[in-house]
């Protein structure tokens, strides 16, 4: 389903030809690479002059992307492009590689090959500038040497285009291209380098169900953060234990060259890194790859707009957020998605992909296919489970942001998403956009982070009450009482109550000592409270006794009010404390502790210091999202 | 098919390995022909017989799960076995996992349940004495206690299936497939292995209609090769 999604996405790219350069897909047989130098010939095959080609827009210059004939894939051999390479194949010249003179060898047997009959211009001008070519030419002022190990291309002296995009070389290409299709039984021996994608006989292609050659070696994919530099394959066989019944490599899955062409094309120009791409975000390790089917080509841009603000949308951009906002109340309603922007349709398909890397090799974490209704519904569900009062966030966080919360905070440096457990990640987004449910390590690595930072930030709390949330609607628990969004007096849950006496026995020892103690009894009794409640809270109780009776000489009106409201909380508590607290419990008991600790005092008294706290370390959540 | 058989076969997960994801595994949405094939090998085969898988019942939502497990890198090859069978020995022949580590992760499926529709056919290989009803007997003998040859498996041998044989006038298991979710096109999927041609895999398209896959049968033109 993923390769064959992704070859009719690309069918549907080249059918409606992009207008802009950036957007455009390369035909079969080109891909976009990095280019950095281009050199001009003269006629006779002469150097006329040297330039870059560096894109200076950005901060430093960086290799523009050009499209040129698809690089071979190489690991360990020597296998030379086609009018085009880095320089130690080009020009024999390198500083990292040892066999540049072979190399160069390659590229100008290659060339002396193919177009040893050729009459174009600029093609005989190559062939005479490889023969007269010695490495030691390579010098400056003509040659930089920041020229060396970079790719460059060639251009005849006074022509707009490169010598690639001439139609004389672009008829040999072809003829290479079909060359190597025919003679692929050629190209097998073994031990031998030559360039070859293709394998011997035809086969089913598994994505298209078409007759024909299968693909021995698939196209690599570059832009996935994490793998190696020189691209990573999904389809790979590069180790004995992944292959079956004796199969080598592209047997073992076959899939036709065109094929395999098309879907590494259109996955490389989604994961393409530029500012214009927002079909593509990072997740923790996972970059995350969407597109849309719909019939007309602007629902489908619309429907990418729609889901790329729901992922990396800051809540710097007001506009966005409104945006979002009304979509997901119109949608919790019921009502369908066009109502809010008559350019949404509400069928339009989304098509959703995350590639984690392994090395040279990429695994699919999560592949979802789903109508814009109905993961814009999962969307709403996503901020419905998870919004609790007071709210500490304008538009519902992300996945990332949502994983962040469970990292440790240490003190003065923001979270880091390197210290996620990054299967954490994968299967929360993949609750988010499925609607399953949360994976339950969530719960418990927060209410661990909770009792080892004692930070209890709105963000995990309101984590806390997403996980028990969905567990008890999916689950269909109705013998447990549902999360309240707010604080509600009238639970009689007694992890929820236990959690808002802390909060109420806190807030007395703070009126009674002043706010300068150094330790209050969240610092140290939090965690104890929240695991084993009947060693903790009668010992906290007697201490209170002692505030109270403190704080009665000061301000008695506060007193009897916190008196009042322990009263009321101990009343309804069963009649001993419970023993232990297991871990939907003491997330129940943090949730609690938020929503009391956010109310306030009839007075404005007794406020916390942990609003603080919470702005705090929030505020460096919402400078981090996405 | 008055000589077919039904199976209940579920499990707490499953991995039906696509072949073009073998490195990092993704399982397809749901049981391939030949991993029935395979549960029902493991309870009753005898070269005198081939089962062919008609019918496989979707009975729980398609669910997946991702993990990562520590594997190896590589086989110990055929020749180095043959060698050690030669010499009597077996020195030398090992495979040296601490230097061979590869972490793989697996995209699986979670909680899931089919009901087989098969029935088999005797091959060339079928003695005289060899008979539609005494091989189903046999199946149902055995599929009923529980026998089998070794533990049928949802895809790869790590996750154990649970079987129980439903009898004529049983009817199916309830289907917990929401009603959104009984249709769908599931792409190409792997219909089973040729094994007298050069082990060439071969494919058919597969759709999930009322939740319901059908298997076209192994000789018809809409499997492909």
């Amino acid at each position: 389903m993923i390769l064959q999604s992704l070859v009719r996405y690309y069918d549907h790219l080249i059918e409606h030809d992009e207008e802009d350069e950036n957007g455009r897909l390369a035909r079969y047989g080109y891909s976009p690479e990095k280019i950095s130098y281009e050199i001009l010939l003269a006629a006779d095959g002469k150097v006329r002059a040297v330039r870059p080609t560096l894109d200076t827009t950005g901060k430093k210059p960086r290799p523009q992307l050009i499209t040129v004939p698809q690089p071979e894939k190489r690991t360990a051999g020597i296998k030379s492009n086609f009018l085009w390479d880095k320089t130690s194949y080009v020009l024999g010249v390198s500083a990292s590689s040892k066999r540049a003179d072979r190399e160069h060898a390659a590229f100008k047997a290659l060339h002396f090959d193919a177009l040893s009959d050729e009459t174009d211009a600029g093609l005989c001008a190559l062939v005479a500038f490889l023969r007269h070519w010695q490495p030691e030419q390579f010098q400056s002022p003509l040659f930089p040497d920041e020229m060396t190990d970079t790719n460059v291309v060639f251009r005849l002296e006074g022509e707009n285009r490169y010598l690639h995009d001439r139609p004389a070389a672009q008829a040999v290409r072809a003829r290479l291209l079909s060359d190597a299709s025919l003679s692929g039984a050629g190209g097998e021996a073994r031990g031998g380098r030559v360039a070859c994608l293709e394998s011997v006989g035809t086969a089913t292609c598994l994505v298209t169900g078409a007759q024909a050659r299968p693909a021995r070696l698939h196209p690599v994919i570059k832009g996935v953060a994490g793998a190696q530099s020189s691209g990573a394959s999904i389809v790979s066989f590069n180790q004995n234990a992944f292959t079956s019944f004796g199969k080598e490599q592209g047997d073992n899955a076959p899939v036709s060259e065109q094929a395999a062409f098309a879907y590494t094309t259109v996955l490389n120009h989604l994961l393409r890194r530029s500012p214009d791409n927002r079909q593509r975000i990072q997740i923790g390790d996972i970059s995350v790859v969407f597109w849309a089917e719909a019939t007309s080509g602007e629902a489908a841009a619309a429907a990418e707009d729609l889901i790329s603000s729901f992922f990396s949308g800051g809540p710097d951009d007001a506009a966005e957020t409104d945006k979002v906002r009304e979509v997901l109340e119109t949608v919790s309603k019921g009502r369908p998605i066009d109502r809010v922007s008559s350019s949404l349709d509400p069928r339009s398909r989304i098509f959703v992909l995350g590639l984690a890397p392994n090395a040279s090799r990429l695994s699919v974490r999560f592949w979802l296919v789903d109508s814009l209704q109905s993961l814009v519904e999962k969307l709403a569900w996503h901020e419905h489970d998870l919004r609790i009062e007071p709210r500490s966030w304008t538009m519902p966080p992300t996945a990332r942001r949502l994983v962040l919360a469970t990292v440790p905070n240490r003190d003065g440096t923001k979270p880091k998403v390197e210290d996620a457990i990054q299967n954490l990640i994968g299967e929360t987004l993949r609750a988010i956009l499925t609607g399953g449910q949360y994976p339950l390590s969530l719960l418990s690595n927060t209410v661990m982070r909770i009792r080892s930072d004692g930070n209890l930030s709105g963000l995990r709390a309101a984590l806390c009450k997403a996980v028990l949330t969905r567990r008890h609607r999916l689950l269909k628990q109705s013998f447990h009482e549902e999360i309240p969004v707010s604080l509600d007096i009238q639970s009689t849950q007694p992890a929820y109550l236990l959690g808002r006496l802390f909060a109420v026995l806190e807030q007395t020892q703070r009126n009674a000592l002043g706010g300068q103690v150094n330790a209050t009894i969240r610092d140290r009794y939090y965690g104890a409270a929240s695991a084993t409640p009947a060693s903790i809270f009668p010992m906290l109780l007697r201490n209170t006794q002692n505030h109270l009776s403190k704080l009665g000489k000061e301000k008695k009106g506060l007193a009897i009010y916190l008196e009042q409201q322990i009263g009321s909380i101990i009343n309804g508590l069963p009649p001993q404390f419970p023993r232990s607290f297991k871990i939907e419990d003491q997330g129940r008991f943090a949730i609690g502790y938020y929503h009391q600790s956010q109310a306030r005092s009839p007075k404005g008294e007794g406020t916390l210091a942990d609003d603080v706290d919470s702005q705090n370390s929030d505020g460096a959540e919402q400078g981090e999202s996405a | 098919m008055s000589y077919g058989i039904r199976l209940h076969v579920w499990g707490d997960r499953a991995c039906f390995t696509r072949p073009e994801m073998k490195g990092e595994r993704v399982s397809y949405d749901v049981m391939t022909p030949s991993a029935a094939r395979g549960i029902l090998d493991a309870i009753h085969w005898k070269p005198a017989i081939r089962w062919h898988v008609d019918r496989i019942h979707v009975l729980r939502p398609i669910r997946f799960e991702s993990l990562r497990r520590n594997e190896v890198g590589s086989k110990i090859p055929v020749n180095n076995i043959t060698r050690a069978m030669k010499a009597g020995s077996t020195a030398g022949l090992a495979n040296m996992v601490d230097e061979d580590r590869q972490q793989r992760a697996s995209t699986i499926l979670r909680d899931v349940s089919y009901v087989i529709e098969a029935h088999f056919e005797l091959t060339a290989k079928a003695g005289s004495e060899d008979s539609v009803g005494k091989h189903l007997d046999i199946f149902n003998r055995r599929a009923r206690k529980g026998q089998c040859f070794h533990a049928p498996c949802l895809g790869v041998r790590e996750f154990p299936a649970s079987y129980s044989l439903l009898e004529s006038n049983d009817s199916l298991p309830e289907s917990a497939l929401p009603a959104g979710a009984r249709d769908r096109e599931l792409g190409w999927m792997l219909h089973d292995i040729d094994f007298e041609q050069g082990q060439t895999p071969r494919f058919f398209r597969a759709v999930l209609v009322d939740g319901v896959i059908e298997i076209p049968s192994w000789n018809s033109p809409e499997v492909k090769s």
